[in-house]
């Protein structure tokens, strides 16, 4: 799968290209991978991002294993903007945080965002080699935009 | 110095500006320093804000109308006036 976590594994920082990533959390794999697809589409290719969809069994849930690795990975190179879906995405990803330590979480953005506008937003943002803090901010004002 | 500049462009007839083409067109306002607007069917977006810019709605054939102020205003007006017929 194209944005499969091992796949994304071995990219070094090299081939990170400075780029700020998406750590992107979800209930579901479908929704986590389908979303990183659609990221890719209109942000274009250089955005690192990494899923952690689905329970352990590949039910819908969250794998607070997966979540922690994920977020790991998310904190190499320029670091990453973690954008969650809801309830136990949300804890799991705190729950990760504390455990990777303040040196991981200091690069990593846990943005409170609509997870799929978020995405795009950031996305989009970090595609132009924008800041972490701009690209949280980005995925946060998709609180606020109105859709139509 | 601050300058300010406009142009109008229109969309090709069967483009709108959904997201594959807001985003290309938000990626090539963001390369400027300069605040730059975009506004059709009576709204107005920040032409750096992809969502902003899907809530313009623009449908295929829409006329743009794009503002931008600060140093690189013109050339960004320039670039992106140019860039909008061409969206696919």
């Amino acid at each position: 799968m194209a944005f499969d976590i091992v796949e994304w594994a071995a990219m070094d920082d090299s081939e990170r290209n400075g780029f700020v990533g998406l750590v992107l959390v979800s209930h579901s794999a479908a929704i986590a991978e389908g979303l990183a697809g659609l990221v890719a589409q209109v942000a274009g290719p250089d955005v690192p991002i990494v899923t952690a969809g689905g329970g352990p069994d590949g039910s819908f849930g969250t794998d607070g294993g997966r979540v922690f690795e994920a977020l790991r990975q998310g904190a190499e190179g320029a670091g990453s903007v973690v954008l969650m879906d809801l309830g136990s995405a949300v804890l799991s990803v705190r729950a990760a945080l504390g455990e990777l330590g303040a040196e991981f979480a200091a690069k990593l953005d846990v943005a409170d965002a609509p997870l799929v506008e978020g995405a795009i937003a950031a996305g989009v943002t970090a595609s132009t080699g924008a800041s972490r803090d701009a690209v949280a901010s980005a995925a946060r004002e998709a609180r606020s935009v109105d859709k139509f | 110095m601050s300058t300010s500049s406009e142009a109008r462009a229109r969309l090709p007839e069967t483009v709108a500006l959904h997201a594959r083409p807001a985003g290309a067109f938000v990626k090539c306002a963001a390369r400027y320093a300069a605040a730059v607007e975009v506004a059709a069917n009576g709204r107005c977006a920040n032409a750096k804000s992809i969502l902003e810019v899907l809530g313009l709605g623009a449908e295929g054939g829409t006329e743009l109308v794009i503002t931008a102020s600060g140093d690189d205003a013109a050339a960004a007006v320039l670039e992106l006036a140019g860039i909008v017929p061409k969206l696919g």
